[in-house]
């Protein structure tokens, strides 16, 4: 097929991931209380793995040289264990009146929205010179 | 006989430089897509293009100039400051997307130009 945009491949499949990442980032933000999940244990925060996929290119068979697409390989529980905080009136608080509270920094996942966005910014800027690229290609002639 | 209108140098090497730059776009689609994904090495058109198209050029032959053909190739001039790997930085890939864009805008320019003047001697009007 022919591909009238140049690069859409790769930039749709990024806007894709970018997304997903943003899912997971605002998932965390709204479990950063959550003492009791679906397994009873307290929130365990998430992050995503990129991974680049290599494009189908009939004619190009050097490995490595052709255009590459990206997906999420995983979503990955963060393993950092629980912060206990001192609340005996809480009803998922133990024998001693600790809680287990995930460990999640706000700070930490703003940081990670603000990249995801940026990166998506700059995803969305090659779709619109690619398309006035197109363009500029199909007035080629005209007066 | 016909082939002769559209096998003039400078029309032939404004038709591969196009051909480059949709190349790099690709190129530059890909390194933005990925910028994030750890070990992942930018790709840029292979400098051995633009080395190949001066030469045939300078020799002025038709058939040489056709006989290029863009490559896409791994970046090994870029190095990275980053922990992961990544050889992409999104300051300098937005330039080089901004200035692809220009590139090509230019090259538009010099193919239609070359077509219109093939269509003003032609038709004997402007």
């Amino acid at each position: 097929m022919i591909n009238i945009l140049p690069g859409i491949d790769s930039t749709s499949a990024a806007l894709n991931a970018e997304r997903i990442r943003m899912d997971v980032v605002s998932e965390n933000i709204a479990n950063v209380n959550t003492t009791r999940g679906l397994d009873g244990k307290p929130y365990q925060r998430e992050q995503v793995v990129f991974e680049s996929v290599l494009q189908a290119q009939q004619n190009s068979d050097a490995l490595g040289s052709a255009p590459q697409t990206v997906q999420i390989a995983r979503i990955e529980k963060d393993q950092r264990p629980p912060i206990m905080v001192y609340n005996p009136s809480h009803p998922d608080a133990n024998a001693q009146g600790m809680v287990a509270m995930p460990d999640i920094s706000i700070p930490e996942e703003m940081v990670d929205m603000i990249a995801a966005s940026r990166a998506f910014e700059a995803n969305l800027a090659v779709v619109k010179d690619a398309r006035a690229m197109a363009m500029e290609t199909l007035s080629i002639g005209k007066h | 006989m016909i082939d002769a209108l559209f096998s003039q140098p400078n029309y032939l090497a404004a038709k591969k430089m196009l051909d480059c730059t949709v190349l790099r776009h690709e190129a530059i689609a890909s390194n933005l897509a990925n910028v994030e994904t750890p070990n992942y090495k930018r790709l840029d058109v292979a400098p051995s293009f633009e080395t190949q198209l001066q030469q045939a050029i300078t020799t002025g032959d038709p058939q040489q100039i056709a006989s290029t053909q863009p490559e896409l190739a791994v970046d090994t001039q870029a190095t990275s400051g980053r922990a992961d790997g990544n050889t992409v930085l999104l300051e300098t890939e937005m330039m080089k997307l901004n200035q692809n864009m220009v590139e090509h805008t230019l090259e538009t320019q010099l193919v239609s130009g070359a077509l219109q003047k093939l269509r003003t001697a032609i038709t004997g009007q402007i």
